[in-house]
Protein backbone atom coordinates (compact mmCIF):
# COMPACT_ATOMS: atom_id res chain seq x y z
CA UNK A 1 0.00 0.00 0.00
CA UNK A 2 2.97 2.68 0.35
CA UNK A 3 4.52 1.56 -2.74
CA UNK A 4 1.06 2.43 -4.32
CA UNK A 5 0.97 6.11 -2.78
CA UNK A 6 4.75 6.59 -3.37
CA UNK A 7 4.11 6.09 -6.65
CA UNK A 8 0.81 8.24 -6.59
CA UNK A 9 2.36 11.10 -4.74
CA UNK A 10 5.93 10.77 -6.85
CA UNK A 11 4.58 11.97 -10.31
CA UNK A 12 2.53 14.77 -8.32
CA UNK A 13 5.26 16.06 -6.17
CA UNK A 14 7.64 16.16 -9.99
CA UNK A 15 4.78 18.48 -11.33
CA UNK A 16 4.69 20.65 -8.55
CA UNK A 17 8.02 21.29 -8.55
CA UNK A 18 8.36 22.62 -12.03
CA UNK A 19 8.88 25.86 -12.24
CA UNK A 20 6.19 28.62 -13.32
CA UNK A 21 5.08 28.57 -17.01
CA UNK A 22 6.02 31.52 -19.66
CA UNK A 23 2.19 31.94 -20.00
CA UNK A 24 1.07 32.14 -16.62
CA UNK A 25 4.39 34.63 -15.95
CA UNK A 26 3.70 36.79 -18.71
CA UNK A 27 -0.11 36.56 -18.25
CA UNK A 28 -1.17 40.39 -18.48
CA UNK A 29 1.89 41.03 -21.35
CA UNK A 30 0.19 38.64 -23.41
CA UNK A 31 -3.24 40.05 -23.05
CA UNK A 32 -1.72 43.86 -23.35
CA UNK A 33 0.36 43.14 -26.55
CA UNK A 34 2.83 46.14 -25.59
CA UNK A 35 4.97 47.52 -28.81
CA UNK A 36 6.37 50.15 -27.55
CA UNK A 37 8.48 49.80 -24.41
CA UNK A 38 10.52 52.96 -23.22
CA UNK A 39 13.41 52.41 -20.74
CA UNK A 40 13.19 54.95 -18.44
CA UNK A 41 16.67 56.49 -16.85
CA UNK A 42 18.43 53.99 -14.58
CA UNK A 43 17.58 54.56 -10.84
CA UNK A 44 21.06 53.90 -9.16
CA UNK A 45 20.62 53.02 -5.55
CA UNK A 46 24.14 51.18 -4.89
CA UNK A 47 25.88 54.71 -5.88
CA UNK A 48 24.49 56.33 -2.48
CA UNK A 49 25.69 53.56 -0.10
CA UNK A 50 29.30 53.45 -2.01
CA UNK A 51 29.53 57.44 -1.58
CA UNK A 52 29.34 56.68 1.94
CA UNK A 53 31.25 54.11 2.35
CA UNK A 54 34.48 54.63 0.38
CA UNK A 55 35.84 58.00 -1.03
CA UNK A 56 37.78 56.48 -3.45
CA UNK A 57 37.26 58.39 -6.56
CA UNK A 58 38.54 55.52 -9.09
CA UNK A 59 35.95 52.84 -7.71
CA UNK A 60 33.20 55.24 -8.08
CA UNK A 61 34.34 56.13 -11.21
CA UNK A 62 34.33 52.40 -12.42
CA UNK A 63 30.36 51.79 -10.68
CA UNK A 64 29.41 54.65 -12.52
CA UNK A 65 30.19 53.25 -16.12
CA UNK A 66 28.99 49.67 -15.11
CA UNK A 67 26.00 51.32 -14.14
CA UNK A 68 25.72 52.92 -17.00
CA UNK A 69 26.06 50.05 -19.30
CA UNK A 70 23.52 48.23 -17.47
CA UNK A 71 21.34 51.44 -19.26
CA UNK A 72 22.70 51.19 -22.52
CA UNK A 73 22.38 47.45 -22.61
CA UNK A 74 18.67 47.13 -21.63
CA UNK A 75 17.33 48.09 -24.77
CA UNK A 76 19.37 45.09 -27.06
CA UNK A 77 16.88 42.28 -25.51
CA UNK A 78 14.06 44.28 -26.13
CA UNK A 79 14.43 45.43 -29.47
CA UNK A 80 15.17 41.61 -30.13
CA UNK A 81 12.11 40.64 -28.94
CA UNK A 82 10.62 42.56 -31.59
CA UNK A 83 9.56 45.50 -29.12
CA UNK A 84 9.44 48.88 -30.51
CA UNK A 85 12.39 50.58 -28.53
CA UNK A 86 14.29 53.96 -28.61
CA UNK A 87 17.70 53.92 -28.16
CA UNK A 88 19.77 55.53 -24.67
CA UNK A 89 20.73 58.88 -26.78
CA UNK A 90 17.01 59.58 -27.22
CA UNK A 91 15.46 57.84 -24.79
CA UNK A 92 17.08 60.77 -22.67
CA UNK A 93 15.95 63.17 -24.92
CA UNK A 94 12.36 61.81 -24.04
CA UNK A 95 13.52 61.63 -20.44
CA UNK A 96 14.90 65.36 -20.17
CA UNK A 97 10.99 66.44 -20.98
CA UNK A 98 9.44 64.32 -18.02
CA UNK A 99 8.51 66.63 -14.97
CA UNK A 100 7.92 63.51 -13.04
CA UNK A 101 10.25 61.40 -10.48
CA UNK A 102 11.11 58.05 -10.82
CA UNK A 103 9.00 57.35 -8.24
CA UNK A 104 6.07 59.04 -9.20
CA UNK A 105 6.58 57.81 -12.88
CA UNK A 106 6.64 54.31 -11.34
CA UNK A 107 3.84 54.68 -8.44
CA UNK A 108 1.11 57.12 -10.51
CA UNK A 109 -1.14 57.32 -13.40
CA UNK A 110 1.50 57.61 -16.57
CA UNK A 111 -1.60 56.77 -18.92
CA UNK A 112 -0.23 59.93 -21.00
CA UNK A 113 2.79 58.36 -21.82
CA UNK A 114 0.35 56.54 -24.22
CA UNK A 115 -1.66 59.14 -25.16
CA UNK A 116 1.00 61.88 -25.66
CA UNK A 117 4.00 59.43 -26.93
CA UNK A 118 2.58 56.17 -28.16
CA UNK A 119 4.19 54.22 -25.42
CA UNK A 120 2.97 51.10 -24.60
CA UNK A 121 5.04 50.08 -21.31
CA UNK A 122 7.61 51.62 -19.77
CA UNK A 123 10.79 49.54 -17.90
CA UNK A 124 12.63 50.45 -14.68
CA UNK A 125 15.43 49.41 -13.32
CA UNK A 126 16.73 49.80 -10.17
CA UNK A 127 20.42 49.28 -9.40
CA UNK A 128 20.23 48.10 -5.77
CA UNK A 129 23.82 47.52 -4.80
CA UNK A 130 27.28 46.14 -6.08
CA UNK A 131 29.51 43.64 -3.93
CA UNK A 132 32.84 41.55 -4.81
CA UNK A 133 35.01 38.72 -3.06
CA UNK A 134 38.11 37.69 -4.31
CA UNK A 135 37.28 35.83 -7.31
CA UNK A 136 33.48 37.07 -7.16
CA UNK A 137 31.19 40.14 -8.64
CA UNK A 138 27.84 40.62 -7.66
CA UNK A 139 24.68 42.79 -8.43
CA UNK A 140 21.52 43.27 -7.25
CA UNK A 141 18.85 44.86 -9.44
CA UNK A 142 15.30 44.91 -10.02
CA UNK A 143 13.05 45.44 -13.24
CA UNK A 144 9.57 46.39 -13.29
CA UNK A 145 7.51 47.03 -16.54
CA UNK A 146 5.11 48.77 -15.97
CA UNK A 147 2.04 49.38 -18.97
CA UNK A 148 0.86 52.95 -19.67
CA UNK A 149 -2.53 51.89 -20.61
CA UNK A 150 -3.92 50.09 -17.33
CA UNK A 151 -1.14 50.92 -14.98
CA UNK A 152 -0.22 47.30 -14.10
CA UNK A 153 2.87 45.35 -13.63
CA UNK A 154 3.71 42.83 -17.04
CA UNK A 155 7.16 42.32 -15.20
CA UNK A 156 8.41 42.70 -12.07
CA UNK A 157 12.26 40.81 -11.40
CA UNK A 158 14.55 40.88 -8.69
CA UNK A 159 17.54 39.77 -9.40
CA UNK A 160 21.11 39.02 -7.63
CA UNK A 161 23.89 38.06 -10.00
CA UNK A 162 27.29 36.85 -9.36
CA UNK A 163 30.03 36.05 -11.78
CA UNK A 164 32.44 33.65 -10.22
CA UNK A 165 36.00 34.22 -12.03
CA UNK A 166 38.36 31.04 -12.01
CA UNK A 167 41.21 30.79 -10.01
CA UNK A 168 44.55 29.93 -10.63
CA UNK A 169 46.63 27.70 -8.17
CA UNK A 170 47.66 30.09 -6.10
CA UNK A 171 43.67 31.05 -5.72
CA UNK A 172 44.20 34.40 -7.86
CA UNK A 173 41.46 35.21 -10.08
CA UNK A 174 41.71 34.92 -13.87
CA UNK A 175 40.68 37.07 -16.22
CA UNK A 176 37.70 35.78 -18.42
CA UNK A 177 38.65 36.40 -22.61
CA UNK A 178 35.33 38.64 -23.20
CA UNK A 179 36.35 40.48 -20.14
CA UNK A 180 39.71 41.31 -21.75
CA UNK A 181 37.88 41.91 -25.02
CA UNK A 182 35.66 44.35 -23.58
CA UNK A 183 38.30 46.22 -21.47
CA UNK A 184 40.60 46.26 -24.67
CA UNK A 185 37.73 47.60 -26.70
CA UNK A 186 36.37 50.24 -24.30
CA UNK A 187 40.21 50.99 -23.02
CA UNK A 188 39.23 50.64 -19.08
CA UNK A 189 40.46 48.51 -16.54
CA UNK A 190 39.75 45.20 -16.26
CA UNK A 191 37.41 45.36 -13.03
CA UNK A 192 35.52 48.26 -14.81
CA UNK A 193 34.90 45.40 -18.04
CA UNK A 194 34.21 42.75 -15.75
CA UNK A 195 31.37 44.25 -14.16
CA UNK A 196 30.14 45.69 -17.21
CA UNK A 197 29.33 42.59 -19.12
CA UNK A 198 28.15 40.98 -15.68
CA UNK A 199 25.18 43.67 -15.93
CA UNK A 200 25.23 43.09 -20.02
CA UNK A 201 24.48 39.62 -18.86
CA UNK A 202 21.94 40.09 -16.17
CA UNK A 203 20.07 41.98 -18.54
CA UNK A 204 20.08 39.36 -20.92
CA UNK A 205 19.09 36.92 -18.66
CA UNK A 206 16.12 38.81 -17.13
CA UNK A 207 14.65 39.71 -20.53
CA UNK A 208 15.33 36.37 -22.50
CA UNK A 209 12.30 35.33 -21.83
CA UNK A 210 9.93 37.93 -22.69
CA UNK A 211 7.21 36.78 -25.29
CA UNK A 212 7.89 38.16 -29.20
CA UNK A 213 7.07 41.38 -30.07
CA UNK A 214 4.89 42.89 -33.20
CA UNK A 215 8.18 43.46 -35.10
CA UNK A 216 9.67 39.76 -34.03
CA UNK A 217 10.87 37.94 -37.21
CA UNK A 218 9.49 34.80 -37.57
CA UNK A 219 12.83 33.18 -37.60
CA UNK A 220 11.05 29.44 -38.19
CA UNK A 221 9.21 30.49 -40.75
CA UNK A 222 12.47 32.19 -42.49
CA UNK A 223 14.12 29.17 -41.89
CA UNK A 224 12.17 26.90 -43.33
CA UNK A 225 10.92 28.56 -45.54
CA UNK A 226 12.27 29.18 -49.75
CA UNK A 227 15.49 31.96 -48.90
CA UNK A 228 15.07 35.31 -50.51
CA UNK A 229 16.72 35.56 -53.56
CA UNK A 230 19.07 38.03 -52.05
CA UNK A 231 20.28 35.55 -49.49
CA UNK A 232 22.34 32.66 -49.98
CA UNK A 233 24.29 29.78 -47.66
CA UNK A 234 27.90 29.44 -47.48
CA UNK A 235 29.36 25.51 -46.10
CA UNK A 236 32.93 26.21 -44.18
CA UNK A 237 35.19 23.64 -45.57
CA UNK A 238 38.20 22.12 -42.90
CA UNK A 239 40.48 23.45 -45.19
CA UNK A 240 39.18 27.16 -45.09
CA UNK A 241 37.72 27.21 -48.56
CA UNK A 242 34.27 28.48 -48.65
CA UNK A 243 31.49 27.27 -50.81
CA UNK A 244 28.59 28.91 -51.53
CA UNK A 245 25.11 26.67 -51.54
CA UNK A 246 22.46 27.43 -54.35
CA UNK A 247 19.21 27.54 -53.83
CA UNK A 248 18.74 23.54 -54.41
CA UNK A 249 20.94 22.68 -51.82
CA UNK A 250 19.22 24.60 -49.42
CA UNK B 1 58.10 75.11 -54.96
CA UNK B 2 59.68 77.13 -52.67
CA UNK B 3 62.28 76.25 -49.25
CA UNK B 4 59.47 77.53 -47.18
CA UNK B 5 56.65 75.94 -48.47
CA UNK B 6 58.89 72.94 -48.64
CA UNK B 7 58.75 73.47 -44.92
CA UNK B 8 55.43 74.06 -44.25
CA UNK B 9 54.35 70.79 -46.01
CA UNK B 10 57.00 68.72 -44.26
CA UNK B 11 55.23 70.08 -40.72
CA UNK B 12 52.00 68.86 -42.01
CA UNK B 13 52.67 65.38 -42.92
CA UNK B 14 55.26 65.42 -39.31
CA UNK B 15 51.51 66.61 -37.68
CA UNK B 16 49.28 63.97 -39.44
CA UNK B 17 52.06 61.44 -38.59
CA UNK B 18 51.86 62.23 -34.75
CA UNK B 19 48.16 62.19 -34.72
CA UNK B 20 48.02 59.03 -36.21
CA UNK B 21 50.53 57.61 -33.89
CA UNK B 22 48.52 58.90 -30.94
CA UNK B 23 45.40 57.90 -32.26
CA UNK B 24 46.75 54.03 -32.65
CA UNK B 25 48.35 54.53 -29.33
CA UNK B 26 44.98 55.52 -27.24
CA UNK B 27 43.98 51.76 -27.29
CA UNK B 28 40.91 52.27 -28.17
CA UNK B 29 38.62 51.10 -30.85
CA UNK B 30 35.30 52.97 -31.04
CA UNK B 31 33.91 51.01 -33.63
CA UNK B 32 30.61 49.57 -32.44
CA UNK B 33 27.98 52.49 -31.16
CA UNK B 34 28.20 50.60 -28.07
CA UNK B 35 30.96 51.31 -26.91
CA UNK B 36 31.32 54.94 -28.56
CA UNK B 37 27.85 55.54 -26.51
CA UNK B 38 29.45 54.39 -23.18
CA UNK B 39 32.44 55.99 -24.21
CA UNK B 40 29.97 59.49 -24.73
CA UNK B 41 28.12 58.85 -21.75
CA UNK B 42 31.58 58.41 -19.47
CA UNK B 43 32.88 61.62 -21.29
CA UNK B 44 30.96 63.72 -22.90
CA UNK B 45 33.02 65.51 -25.01
CA UNK B 46 32.50 66.45 -28.91
CA UNK B 47 35.26 64.13 -29.80
CA UNK B 48 33.11 61.23 -28.29
CA UNK B 49 30.10 62.41 -29.96
CA UNK B 50 31.33 62.89 -33.81
CA UNK B 51 32.80 59.30 -32.79
CA UNK B 52 28.86 57.66 -31.82
CA UNK B 53 27.50 59.66 -34.60
CA UNK B 54 29.97 57.74 -37.25
CA UNK B 55 29.62 54.25 -35.22
CA UNK B 56 25.99 54.90 -35.79
CA UNK B 57 26.20 55.94 -39.32
CA UNK B 58 27.96 52.93 -40.41
CA UNK B 59 26.01 50.67 -38.30
CA UNK B 60 22.90 51.77 -39.75
CA UNK B 61 24.67 51.27 -43.97
CA UNK B 62 25.48 48.03 -42.55
CA UNK B 63 21.91 47.11 -41.02
CA UNK B 64 20.20 48.70 -44.46
CA UNK B 65 22.44 46.59 -47.00
CA UNK B 66 21.89 43.05 -44.65
CA UNK B 67 17.97 43.84 -43.95
CA UNK B 68 18.40 43.83 -40.34
CA UNK B 69 17.62 47.67 -39.17
CA UNK B 70 16.48 47.68 -35.77
CA UNK B 71 14.31 50.55 -34.37
CA UNK B 72 15.60 53.22 -33.08
CA UNK B 73 19.08 53.53 -35.27
CA UNK B 74 17.55 56.21 -37.04
CA UNK B 75 16.53 58.30 -34.05
CA UNK B 76 19.93 57.66 -32.23
CA UNK B 77 21.86 59.29 -35.33
CA UNK B 78 19.12 61.95 -35.64
CA UNK B 79 19.79 62.67 -32.36
CA UNK B 80 23.53 62.46 -32.40
CA UNK B 81 23.56 64.69 -35.70
CA UNK B 82 21.30 67.44 -34.00
CA UNK B 83 23.34 67.29 -31.13
CA UNK B 84 26.37 68.53 -33.36
CA UNK B 85 24.42 71.34 -34.66
CA UNK B 86 23.60 69.41 -37.71
CA UNK B 87 20.01 70.52 -38.06
CA UNK B 88 18.87 69.49 -41.36
CA UNK B 89 20.06 65.93 -41.48
CA UNK B 90 19.42 65.08 -38.15
CA UNK B 91 15.64 66.05 -39.10
CA UNK B 92 15.69 63.79 -42.43
CA UNK B 93 17.13 61.39 -39.61
CA UNK B 94 14.37 61.74 -37.28
CA UNK B 95 11.81 61.65 -40.59
CA UNK B 96 13.34 58.12 -41.90
CA UNK B 97 13.24 56.52 -38.24
CA UNK B 98 9.13 57.64 -38.36
CA UNK B 99 9.07 56.27 -42.23
CA UNK B 100 10.64 53.37 -41.35
CA UNK B 101 9.14 52.89 -37.87
CA UNK B 102 5.47 54.70 -37.72
CA UNK B 103 4.95 53.97 -34.17
CA UNK B 104 8.02 56.19 -33.73
CA UNK B 105 6.11 58.97 -34.92
CA UNK B 106 4.79 60.57 -31.69
CA UNK B 107 8.16 60.25 -29.63
CA UNK B 108 9.86 61.57 -32.56
CA UNK B 109 7.75 64.18 -32.35
CA UNK B 110 8.94 65.14 -28.64
CA UNK B 111 12.19 64.90 -29.72
CA UNK B 112 12.36 67.22 -31.94
CA UNK B 113 10.13 69.43 -30.16
CA UNK B 114 13.22 69.48 -27.84
CA UNK B 115 16.54 69.22 -29.92
CA UNK B 116 14.83 70.68 -33.46
CA UNK B 117 11.38 73.47 -32.62
CA UNK B 118 11.76 74.79 -35.62
CA UNK B 119 11.31 71.63 -37.62
CA UNK B 120 8.56 70.51 -35.70
CA UNK B 121 6.19 70.35 -38.80
CA UNK B 122 8.61 68.74 -41.08
CA UNK B 123 6.87 65.30 -40.81
CA UNK B 124 8.30 64.09 -43.84
CA UNK B 125 12.05 64.21 -45.01
CA UNK B 126 13.85 65.98 -47.58
CA UNK B 127 17.03 66.92 -48.31
CA UNK B 128 15.85 70.49 -48.50
CA UNK B 129 15.97 72.45 -45.59
CA UNK B 130 12.77 74.34 -43.70
CA UNK B 131 13.15 77.41 -45.52
CA UNK B 132 12.65 75.67 -48.80
CA UNK B 133 10.02 73.56 -47.48
CA UNK B 134 8.47 76.76 -45.94
CA UNK B 135 8.19 78.27 -50.01
CA UNK B 136 7.20 75.06 -51.41
CA UNK B 137 4.28 75.65 -49.40
CA UNK B 138 3.86 78.84 -49.62
CA UNK B 139 4.28 78.13 -53.80
CA UNK B 140 1.50 75.42 -53.52
CA UNK B 141 -0.30 77.50 -51.53
CA UNK B 142 0.20 80.44 -53.86
CA UNK B 143 -0.99 78.43 -57.54
CA UNK B 144 -3.64 75.77 -56.44
CA UNK B 145 -5.43 76.90 -53.76
CA UNK B 146 -5.92 80.21 -55.57
CA UNK B 147 -6.89 78.37 -58.54
CA UNK B 148 -8.81 75.29 -56.93
CA UNK B 149 -10.38 77.67 -54.27
CA UNK B 150 -9.26 74.82 -51.96
CA UNK B 151 -9.38 75.40 -47.55
CA UNK B 152 -5.68 74.66 -47.83
CA UNK B 153 -2.68 72.86 -49.15
CA UNK B 154 0.23 71.15 -48.27
CA UNK B 155 3.16 71.00 -50.38
CA UNK B 156 5.61 67.72 -48.56
CA UNK B 157 8.97 66.26 -50.26
CA UNK B 158 9.60 63.30 -49.52
CA UNK B 159 12.84 61.15 -49.81
CA UNK B 160 13.47 60.84 -53.00
CA UNK B 161 12.98 65.18 -53.36
CA UNK B 162 9.81 64.83 -55.43
CA UNK B 163 7.53 67.09 -54.63
CA UNK B 164 3.60 65.98 -53.28
CA UNK B 165 0.97 68.61 -53.44
CA UNK B 166 -1.86 66.80 -50.73
CA UNK B 167 -5.28 68.69 -50.27
CA UNK B 168 -7.24 68.68 -47.62
CA UNK B 169 -5.73 65.99 -46.05
CA UNK B 170 -3.74 66.81 -42.22
CA UNK B 171 0.15 66.01 -43.31
CA UNK B 172 -0.37 64.11 -39.75
CA UNK B 173 -2.66 61.72 -41.02
CA UNK B 174 -0.23 60.64 -44.24
CA UNK B 175 0.32 57.26 -43.81
CA UNK B 176 3.95 56.07 -45.02
CA UNK B 177 4.91 52.20 -45.86
CA UNK B 178 6.50 50.46 -43.30
CA UNK B 179 9.55 48.88 -43.44
CA UNK B 180 9.14 45.03 -44.83
CA UNK B 181 10.72 41.75 -43.54
CA UNK B 182 12.04 39.29 -45.48
CA UNK B 183 9.18 36.75 -45.52
CA UNK B 184 6.87 39.81 -46.47
CA UNK B 185 9.14 40.85 -48.79
CA UNK B 186 8.90 36.97 -50.68
CA UNK B 187 4.69 36.81 -49.77
CA UNK B 188 4.66 40.15 -51.98
CA UNK B 189 6.60 39.09 -54.61
CA UNK B 190 5.10 35.32 -54.51
CA UNK B 191 1.64 37.64 -54.44
CA UNK B 192 2.73 39.66 -57.63
CA UNK B 193 3.26 36.10 -59.31
CA UNK B 194 0.61 35.14 -58.71
CA UNK B 195 -0.95 38.11 -59.78
CA UNK B 196 1.04 37.92 -63.07
CA UNK B 197 -0.11 34.13 -63.77
CA UNK B 198 -3.78 34.88 -63.27
CA UNK B 199 -3.55 38.05 -65.71
CA UNK B 200 -2.04 35.61 -68.08
CA UNK B 201 -4.79 32.67 -67.25
CA UNK B 202 -7.19 35.65 -67.96
CA UNK B 203 -6.04 36.64 -71.12
CA UNK B 204 -5.33 33.04 -72.77
CA UNK B 205 -9.00 32.05 -71.40
CA UNK B 206 -10.61 35.32 -73.11
CA UNK B 207 -8.42 34.00 -76.52
CA UNK B 208 -9.80 30.27 -75.82
CA UNK B 209 -13.30 31.90 -75.29
CA UNK B 210 -13.62 34.11 -78.18
CA UNK B 211 -12.40 30.80 -80.55
CA UNK B 212 -15.05 28.82 -78.94
CA UNK B 213 -17.27 31.51 -79.78
CA UNK B 214 -16.71 31.76 -83.17
CA UNK B 215 -16.54 27.64 -83.51
CA UNK B 216 -20.56 28.08 -81.44
CA UNK B 217 -21.77 30.26 -84.08
CA UNK B 218 -20.54 28.79 -86.72
CA UNK B 219 -22.37 25.28 -85.79
CA UNK B 220 -25.60 27.10 -84.21
CA UNK B 221 -25.59 28.86 -87.58
CA UNK B 222 -25.42 25.44 -89.34
CA UNK B 223 -27.80 24.02 -86.95
CA UNK B 224 -29.86 26.92 -87.58
CA UNK B 225 -29.59 26.23 -91.22
CA UNK B 226 -31.06 22.48 -90.86
CA UNK B 227 -33.63 23.55 -88.97
CA UNK B 228 -35.06 25.84 -90.99
CA UNK B 229 -34.55 23.30 -93.52
CA UNK B 230 -36.60 20.68 -91.51
CA UNK B 231 -38.81 22.68 -90.97
CA UNK B 232 -40.01 24.10 -94.62
CA UNK B 233 -39.77 20.23 -95.15
CA UNK B 234 -42.66 19.60 -92.40
CA UNK B 235 -44.47 22.72 -93.51
CA UNK B 236 -44.15 21.55 -96.86
CA UNK B 237 -45.23 18.00 -96.34
CA UNK B 238 -48.51 19.91 -94.08
CA UNK B 239 -49.27 21.44 -96.93
CA UNK B 240 -49.60 18.48 -99.07
CA UNK B 241 -51.29 16.88 -96.78
CA UNK B 242 -54.11 19.74 -96.25
CA UNK B 243 -54.15 19.60 -99.86
CA UNK B 244 -54.91 16.13 -100.23
CA UNK B 245 -56.87 16.28 -97.39
CA UNK B 246 -58.76 18.52 -98.92
CA UNK B 247 -58.73 17.04 -102.61
CA UNK B 248 -60.82 13.95 -100.12
CA UNK B 249 -63.60 16.38 -98.90
CA UNK B 250 -63.86 17.96 -102.39
CA UNK B 251 -63.97 13.90 -103.66
CA UNK B 252 -66.37 13.57 -100.77
CA UNK B 253 -68.60 16.34 -101.30
CA UNK B 254 -68.65 15.46 -105.02
CA UNK B 255 -69.96 12.01 -104.15
CA UNK B 256 -72.30 13.27 -101.82
CA UNK B 257 -73.91 15.40 -104.23
CA UNK B 258 -73.89 13.22 -107.05
CA UNK B 259 -75.81 10.54 -104.36
CA UNK B 260 -78.26 13.28 -103.63
CA UNK B 261 -79.12 14.15 -107.14
CA UNK B 262 -79.66 10.07 -107.80
CA UNK B 263 -82.02 10.29 -105.23
CA UNK B 264 -83.75 13.14 -106.25
CA UNK B 265 -83.58 11.92 -110.18
CA UNK B 266 -84.61 8.45 -108.61
CA UNK B 267 -87.96 10.28 -105.84
CA UNK B 268 -88.38 12.14 -109.72
CA UNK B 269 -89.48 9.07 -111.61
CA UNK B 270 -91.22 7.68 -108.95
CA UNK B 271 -93.16 10.56 -108.28
CA UNK B 272 -93.88 10.57 -112.34
CA UNK B 273 -94.36 6.79 -112.17
CA UNK B 274 -97.28 6.96 -109.46
CA UNK B 275 -98.93 10.29 -111.10
CA UNK B 276 -98.90 7.82 -114.43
Amino acid sequence: MKRLYLLLFLPLLMVGCKGEKKLARYNEMYQQEPTVIYVAPLNDLSMRRAVRETVDSVYNASLNIASRQLYLTATDPLASHGYYVLGPLASAQIAATETRTGRQLRNDNINDLHTDLGIDAVLFIDLINWSHTSNSWSVEAEYVLRSTVTGVELLHVHVNATKILPTDYNGNPKPLKDDLEFAKQYGCDLETAQRCRLVEIMNQYVLKDLPAGKRARKHEAEQYAKPHPEYFNLRIHRDGSVERLKDEEL
Amino acid sequence: MTEQAMRARHINIILLAAVLLLAACSGRYIGTPRVAMLDYQTNGTYGSLYALATAHAESINAAVKADTLHPGMYAEYGVALALMGHDGEACRMLNSEVKAFPESRRMVRRIKERLLPAMVDDTLAGRRDTADMLKLQNWAYDSLAALQHLPWVAAVIDSTDTVRVMMQTPVDSVEYPIRLTANQKRELLLEEQHREELRRKEVEDSIAAAKQAKIDAREQAKADKKKAKKEKEKAKKEADKQKKLAAKEKARQREQEKQRRAEERKAKKQGKEAAE
